[in-house]
């Protein structure tokens, strides 16, 4: 059963040429005729399904519309056209820690967090303690996240955003997390959820992982879907490249 | 509602970030009107409260515009911006938008409500009694609330847009405020002019504010319709400009 399922997505970013933002420019170019509206193609004609237990990987060059095609998949971004169909509870892993405050405390931040992710508070509360000893900052959970240090945070923010079973893993690069001790245990958590039926979407640099982890591949470049299959061809043609 | 939690911790955070690192924390939201109130009722109340008519007092009269100006002009400014600054977070994770503007008008409301501790104050010192139309001071603020989530649904969305609407908004606000009868009492403006202040919106809630708090001020019927009628505008025309143009402007952010 396809979990994901994007059919024919484009996306086209509207951007004014010699954008400037300003009412005055923008009024004095409309007089003289000048506003040129450029259409950028992010993405055009992507599709692909995503079914439960796969592992697919986004492979492309720096602005091949990777980071588009993730925000259209957490449902940020709605594609010009086409449709994008992701059902179950997604847990968006795009440079983790982008709801914390750094004014608010360990606990406060995982609250926060959760709550963005739409999960329900109570259930939360109760496992806040079991997630700050995961990341190993039980100590700090109650003093201000800017006291943290950034691994500590990184951390914080991945067993935050792992602590329940979710349906959608999108994740951008971010297995890198921590020391080599973190880096095993959060890979093990990641299998534990791949394992536990989850869709995933990965985007990553990391051509070793790409090997070992997905279970397709997908190649973009230029908005378009260059190649797609089994990852070690892809892997393959895209090194090649 | 699936993201009412999260509305109640933004309200939360909204309330007590601003003081997370000062002292008496949440106690400047009782005392930063108070201490405004004081400083512009030494300036004015010599030219001002004698002109109030009846058994109207200054003190009062000003403490409840500098309240309503406060909840309307940082609710605008905050939530206008909630949007942008919250773009980190809107480009990752999804979440309705309108959860943002929405928390900052109602941590003003819960700001406002705050405030009538110390308008109580002010009002048993300056010798008044507490109006029995009190409790229609929650029907001001939440109309209030609303026009200001409706105004800075449509402003968030021009503030990516614009940079400059920051600037132009600022100024706006000034500009009403001083068309807004906060610290001087309306009868001392020539008819003309009367007649141009009675057509910002805000007048008419100050003056229904004023009169059910302390019966400090006299509100009529049409005073009623242009509050319900604006607020219920705002909030109208708000969610739609923001529903319309937000799939073109989460891209921008």
């Amino acid at each position: 059963m396809a979990i994901i399922e994007v059919k024919n997505v484009n996306l086209t970013y509207r951007v004014l040429k010699n954008r400037t933002g300003s009412i005055k420019e923008l009024f004095r170019d409309a007089v003289k005729g000048r506003v040129r509206i450029l259409n950028y193609v992010a993405l055009e004609d992507v599709s692909f399904t995503v079914d439960k237990g796969e592992v697919v990987a986004i492979l492309g060059r720096n602005g091949a519309g990777k980071s588009t095609l993730l925000k259209i998949l957490a449902g940020v971004l709605p594609p010009t056209k086409g449709t994008c169909n992701v059902s179950g509870k997604i847990a968006p892993m795009i440079e983790l820690g982008a709801g914390f405050h750094q004014e608010m405390t360990g606990t406060e931040n995982v609250l926060f967090y959760s709550a963005l992710m739409g999960r329900d508070i109570k259930h939360v509360k109760e496992r806040t303690p079991a997630i700050g000893e995961w990341a190993g900052v039980t100590d700090h959970m109650d003093f201000p996240l800017r006291t943290f240090s950034s691994g500590m945070v990184a951390r914080l923010a991945f067993a935050t955003a792992t602590d329940e079973q979710a349906e959608v893993l999108l994740v951008d690069e971010v297995l890198s997390v921590g020391d080599a001790d973190f880096q095993g245990k959060s890979r093990a958590r990641m299998n534990e959820m791949i394992n536990g039926g989850a869709a995933v979407v990965l985007v990553s640099h990391d051509m070793n992982a790409v090997r070992t982890l997905a279970t397709r591949a997908v190649w973009l470049e230029n908005g378009h879907v260059k190649m797609i299959g089994n990852p070690a061809e892809v892997v393959a043609a895209y090194e090649a490249n | 509602m699936k993201y009412a939690q999260l509305i109640r911790l933004l309200v939360n955070r909204e309330l007590t970030l601003r003081y997370k690192r000062s002292v008496i924390g949440i106690g400047w939201t009782l005392l930063n009107p108070m201490l405004t109130s004081f400083v512009l009722w030494v300036v004015f109340s010599f030219v001002f409260a004698s002109r109030l008519p009846g058994t109207q007092q200054y003190a009062p009269y000003l403490m409840a515009g500098i309240l309503l100006n406060t909840f309307f002009s940082q609710g605008v400014t905050i939530s206008a911006e909630s949007i942008a600054s919250n773009g980190p977070v809107l480009t990752k994770i999804y979440v309705p938008p309108q959860v943002f503007p929405i928390s900052t008008a109602l941590a003003g409301l819960v700001n406002f409500f705050i405030g009538m501790i110390p308008l109580t104050i002010v009002c048993l010192i300056s010798g008044q009694s507490i109006a029995w139309t009190m409790p229609l001071v929650i029907v001001v603020g939440i109309c209030l609330a609303l026009l200001t989530a409706g105004i800075g649904l449509t402003l968030s969305i021009m503030y990516i847009r614009y940079d400059d609407m920051r600037n132009i908004v600022n100024v706006l606000l000034m500009i009403l405020m001083y068309f807004t009868p906060v610290f001087y009492p309306i009868s001392i403006l020539s008819p003309k002019l009367q007649q141009v202040i009675q057509m910002n919106p805000l007048t008419s809630y100050l003056d229904i504010f004023r009169w059910a708090f302390s019966n400090n001020a006299s509100a009529t019927v049409s005073d009623w319709v242009f509050m319900f009628s604006t607020s219920a505008l705002s909030i109208i025309v708000g969610t739609i400009v923001f529903k319309k143009f937000w799939p073109r402007t989460v891209a921008m952010l």
